[in-house]
């Protein structure tokens, strides 16, 4: 399947994507010359776009050498592409969607395809968020911060933290989701809501804070 | 197929929570300031809570779109390499 396939088309753009995602000084320059076979731009969407990429790479796998690899094929994979990129929504949407087609077929090849991603999404027992909803001394204080918040996203069993990742912090609508990893709407809404009611269990531990994971190289921001 | 929905002013804690995703991916994703549930958030603190702390984590979930990390120097060592040895 071409990591762009039909849902890598530009008239879907998610609103508030534009928004979330401003054209950036010098880019869209950038990609004319690029897509000219200029190297030099190539090199510098490379540089503008990597850390966005890389981040989303690492957050779907989870794992510093398959998010780097990820992260090499996704700007190859640019580079063959960026022909086709015409401008109809911000380049940053185009490209994330074309890492996130790459992640997921990477990971079918390296076994989701057995069952169906529907199954394999839902975590077991031991992972899913615990019944806690009338517990008044659960609540969080109004504020998370952002850095625990990564940590604990980081700490999410799989199929939630790729939905959680694709809806609240890419930007996906439910329907875009449920086509790209091949489940219902139904379900990508159900992933989302325990994703969020774990992450609220996992915010309410202190030692969620914790240090980040060996080998993440954290920039700041 | 989406569930049939409760009365909203009637239903439960138990329907509430149930219909809980469904609710949140409706309208613009704000179930507190919705108006069709605020007869039953104020009858219902604790729900309301947990709405409010779902709310504020999708919130902080926006500011994770900013890239976090950097890819080591060899990404693109190995993007360069492969981009020659396809061009020679």
């Amino acid at each position: 399947m071409d990591a762009q396939g039909l849902h890598m088309t530009q008239n879907t753009t998610p609103p508030g994507v534009f928004k979330r995602n401003p054209p950036i000084v010098g880019e869209a320059e950038a990609i004319e010359a690029a897509k000219n076979g200029d190297a030099h731009a190539f090199s510098k969407l490379y540089a503008l776009h990597k850390r966005r990429v890389y981040t989303l790479c690492l957050r779907m796998l989870g794992n510093v050498s398959e998010a780097e690899d990820m992260t090499q094929e996704a700007f190859l994979h640019l580079f063959r592409k960026i022909g086709s990129f015409r401008g109809e929504s911000a380049f940053s949407t185009w490209l994330h969607r074309l890492t996130v087609n790459l992640v997921l077929m990477h990971l079918r090849k390296k076994g989701l395809n057995l069952v169906s991603l529907e199954e394999t999404i839902n975590p077991s027992e031991e992972d899913a968020p615990k019944r806690d909803f009338g517990s008044r001394d659960l609540q969080l204080t109004g504020s998370v911060d952002r850095v625990a918040l990564e940590r604990a996203v980081a700490s999410l069993p799989p199929g939630y933290r790729m939905v959680f990742v694709l809806h609240d912090v890419e930007g996906f609508e439910h329907n875009e989701i449920a086509t790209m990893l091949d489940c219902s709407t139904g379900n990508s809404k159900s992933q989302l809501h325990k994703a969020r009611l774990k992450l609220r269990e996992l915010l309410r531990q202190p030692d969620q804070s914790a240090q980040p994971a060996a080998g993440i190289k954290e920039v700041a921001v | 197929m989406t569930p049939k929905l409760p009365d909203f002013d009637t239903m439960t804690p138990a329907d509430f929570e149930r219909h809980l995703p469904e609710f949140f991916a409706s309208g613009d994703g704000r179930v507190s300031t919705d108006p069709r549930f605020q007869t039953f958030l104020k009858n219902n603190p604790l729900c309301a809570a947990l709405v409010r702390d779902l709310e504020t984590i999708a919130e902080t979930a926006k500011s994770l779109l900013e890239p976090a990390y950097e890819p080591s120097d060899t990404v693109w060592s190995e993007i360069e390499k492969k981009l020659k040895k396809k061009k020679n």
